[in-house]
């Protein structure tokens, strides 16, 4: 018995060796949705379409500055609705069925077509494709947008092959590759296995094979790492977890800036915070640098304005806490220690990761430090909660936004727009605001349009629909010997720069 | 009719009227409480064309009666619906994950089976001895231990410092191997892989064990407490005047004997189980019908939370039905 004990350990232990440096395992709490770009709208299914599909286009490793993939250039007059793109006649999926013009216009009406999760980004700007030629498309918008090339670095832009793909519907299968790597193995959260694609246009993937094992929790994934069940954890370490990780030492850690940002959005319609003096007020007793150290360990980062710092365009408008200030404003809009201002505020708990209770309590009791607010903290789950915002009942809560394509307009237009505004739950419209974003999307050059955005960030500090807190930072921890690990400011984690040292 | 096919009938009878009462709750609740699946497949992000042209497409602007008939129709047919999210059948999906949580409940309960009842046993006829008295210490230290906190603690021990064993999944990445069946210990022996095979076991070990230990808590004092009045009966008395080994009088006579209320617990414990060891799936990340569930209703996706629930309640009342006909098998007093 002690024999065969010994045996199976043994076997147990060469497997482990055998296959410990052919491939490379990845560790996530995240979960696949669907792998049909016209549908697809989570983090991670698009993480999965980046590596196995080519793109329109795509951003230069470790910046956010676009680049040509599918599409090899492309042209458009300054202020125009029409741009011409040439597809690159290298293109393939690879069963060997070619990327052409046919094929990107396909794509594109499919997606406006279906409607699915993300389809309004192109049909909000998209007025026609046309296929000029085999390899060149004509595109038309609705309105000049000059930040519409980025938006076609997105999935619902990505093509798949219109032979393997149902045209009147989803799919919830695995798209035939035309990226770097392919689908090898799927088992829904349990396990992705992909493998390097033979037909790829681009450079060769540096590992061969990449597995991704799912996770159901921080803790089992932290565990996994440390056990070398995998070889990296990315999305969601616990911020604790991934201190101690950062002080042993054992473990590479990286840290890279995420366009992630998180803020309180006030629904400007509702009785107690119509006044923006009140707003204003609240916005100088938010306490960030207590969020980002108590809650955060220090592994976020304060922010000041709706556009994340490092992009274009970011000017960080919104004042640091003052508590005096605060009470001014207060007594001014008719409050004070006797009379105080009584607010809910709502928080939803498990969205947005385990913290998101400590980050209610903690901006509560700073307002409360003011002695003139009396904070009522709420909290219900995803499902509740969006209804709640969207039909204007929470008068203040947290939100976050994860943006759909890199540029300032997608942090303007989405929470500033009357429609935008009213979907995030602040109900507020400005028309002043509203010229000065649709003057950005006009303009072609990017002095231009940073002079409009700073206009906007510092009225914002005035008018206080929202007030943004803090910006994520990617995290991963990895054994020593993976290299090519690159946090990108597009949140882009690209497998086929990964590589194992010997 | 003979008195058991009686029995039979009419507790098959009566399931009826229980499933359709539950489905209807479930249905129902579901709608009433406050959450729109549209909006939370959606977020915020969509406009408000998009939400209404969504919530068309799934059938849910249409009348809360007329939805219902035509859940309750399709229900009848075996069609649970299409996942709101993946818009995969709702049946497909739980197929998928349905074997991971029988393979993990059926390791689980044997283990848990085997502490309860040996040392249950062992402690009832040896009572204030130490084999009675460290059951009742294991039984009511087990019992209070919340087996996330059981489960954490032996894959720190055995996964990450001792090295011994996988802490999570099923089964380690081997290049080559497909799973069939879902059951992976079958799997990997039609495969002939028995690298699979020895890895699947290795899997299986943390989170059957954990699951076992903490399920043995309650087993174990069901049977203690039930042999301890068995064996004061007379009938004990007659056959230990009669010579009987204390073994045999042990586990042929008072076990049987004490067996109705025991397997009563000890079935509806695994109907539960089949229902989804949360916790342990959640700790192991074991790709089960528990974690199938609790990511169901974090995403409001009602028709796939609906369908596993219909799962649950006809395996709840099919193991219910059966413990039913054991018992009336093994005491022919409850069929009267």
């Amino acid at each position: 018995m002690k024999k065969l004990f010994v045996v199976l350990l043994l076997v147990s232990i060469m497997m482990v060796m055998a296959f410990a440096k052919d491939h490379l395992i990845v560790g996530t709490t995240d979960k696949i949705r669907i792998l049909d770009p016209a549908d697809c709208y989570d983090y991670f299914s698009s993480n999965i379409l980046q590596n196995t599909l080519a793109g329109p286009v795509d951003y230069e490793v470790g910046t956010a500055n676009l680049k040509p993939w599918i599409f090899e250039s492309w042209e458009a007059a300054s202020n125009s609705t029409e741009y011409t793109f040439k597809v690159n006649k290298d293109a393939e999926f690879m069963n060997g069925n070619p990327i052409d013009a046919e094929v990107v216009k396909w794509n594109l009406d499919r997606s406006m077509r279906l409607d699915g999760q993300p389809a309004f980004l192109l049909t909000d700007i998209i007025e026609s494709v046309e296929v000029l030629d085999e390899y060149t498309v004509k595109i038309t918008l609705q309105r000049p947008f000059s930040a519409f090339v980025s938006v076609l670095g997105y999935t619902v832009a990505f093509p798949v092959d219109p032979e393997e793909t149902p045209e009147d519907e989803f799919f919830t299968g695995i798209p035939t590759a035309s990226g770097p790597y392919y689908v090898a193995d799927w088992q829904r959260d349990v396990r992705i296995v992909l493998e390097e694609n033979p037909n790829y246009f681009g450079p060769k993937p540096l590992t061969k094979t990449i597995v991704i094992n799912f996770y159901e929790n921080a803790s089992t994934l932290r565990l996994a790492l440390e056990s070398g069940e995998i070889d990296l954890a990315y999305r969601e370490l616990d911020p604790r977890d991934f201190l101690a990780f950062k002080e042993k030492g054992e473990f590479a850690v990286y840290e890279g800036r995420s366009p992630m940002i998180r803020e309180i959005v006030f629904q400007c319609q509702s009785e107690n915070l119509s006044d923006k003096t009140v707003r204003q007020a609240l916005s100088y007793a938010v306490d960030r640098k207590a969020i980002v150290g108590d809650v955060f360990a220090g592994t976020a980062e304060p922010l000041f304005t709706l556009i994340p710092g490092g992009m274009w365009g970011h000017k960080g408008t919104m004042p640091a806490r003052n508590l005096d200030k605060a009470k001014a404003l207060l007594k001014e809009a008719g409050y004070s220690e006797d009379n105080p201002l009584e607010v809910d505020f709502w928080y939803t708990p498990s969205h947005y990761g385990s913290t998101e209770a400590d980050v209610a309590q903690v901006l509560a009791e700073a307002i409360q430090e003011t002695g003139m607010v009396n904070v009522n903290l709420k909290y219900a789950e995803w499902g509740t909660y969006v209804e709640y915002f969207l039909n204007g009942t929470m008068e203040m809560f947290l939100l976050g936004w994860f943006p759909d394509y890199l540029d300032p307009d997608n942090y303007m237009w989405p929470f500033l727009s009357e429609a935008g505004a009213k979907s995030m739950g602040a109900y507020y419209q400005n028309d002043t605001i509203t010229d000065l974003m649709l003057q950005a999307r006009e303009h072609s050059e990017v002095l231009d349009r940073t002079i409009d955005y700073a206009k906007i960030q510092d009225m914002l500090t005035e008018e206080v629909p929202y007030v943004p807190l803090w910006q994520g930072t990617q995290q991963c921890v990895a054994k020593p010997e993976v290299q090519g690990i690159n946090l990108e400011p597009t949140q882009i984690f690209r497998y086929y720069i990964l590589s194992l040292e010997d | 009719m003979s008195s058991m096919k009686y029995y039979v009938l009419q507790r098959i009878l009566l399931a009826i009227p229980m499933f359709f009462i539950l489905i209807s709750v479930i249905f129902f609740v579901l709608r009433i409480m406050p959450g729109d699946p549209v909006l939370a497949m959606l977020g915020g992000k969509a406009p408000q064309e998009v939400i209404e042209a969504k919530r068309e497409k799934l059938g849910l602007n249409k009348p809360i009666g007329e939805q219902f008939v035509i859940y309750v129709g399709n229900l009848l047919k075996g069609d649970l619906g299409k996942s709101m999210l993946t818009r995969r059948p709702v049946n497909e999906e739980i197929a998928e994950r349905f074997p991971a949580t029988l393979e993990l409940t059926l390791w689980g309960f044997i283990i848990a089976v085997v502490i309860g009842i040996f040392w249950g046993s062992e402690a009832s006829r040896n009572r204030e001895k130490t084999v009675d008295l460290s059951a009742r210490v294991y039984a009511i230290f087990i019992y209070s231990v919340p087996v996330f906190w059981f489960g954490m603690i032996m894959q720190l021990v055995f996964g990450v410092w001792l090295g011994w064993l996988p802490v999570s999944g099923r089964l380690e990445f081997i290049p080559g191997f497909y799973e069939k069946t879902g059951f992976l210990l079958i799997d990997t022996l039609i495969d002939g892989n028995m690298d699979a095979f020895f890895s699947a076991i290795r899997h299986l070990v943390l989170p059957a064990v954990s699951l076992g230990v903490v399920i043995s808590s309650i087993f174990l004092r069901m049977v203690r407490g039930n042999m301890i009045l068995t064996l004061t009966k007379d009938f004990i008395k007659a056959a230990k005047a009669r010579g009987i080994r204390r073994g045999a009088i042990v586990y042929r006579h008072a076990l049987k004997n004490s067996f109705v209320p025991i397997l009563t617990v000890m079935g509806l414990q695994f109907a539960l189980l089949l229902a989804g060891a949360v916790l342990t799936e959640t700790t192991f990340s074991w790709p089960g019908i528990g974690t199938f569930l609790v990511k169901k209703i974090k995403d409001r996706d009602f028709i796939s939370i609906q369908g596993t629930i219909v799962i649950f309640a006809l395996l709840v009342i099919s193991v219910s039905i059966i413990i039913d006909i054991i018992n009336a098998w093994i005491d022919p007093r409850i069929r009267y």
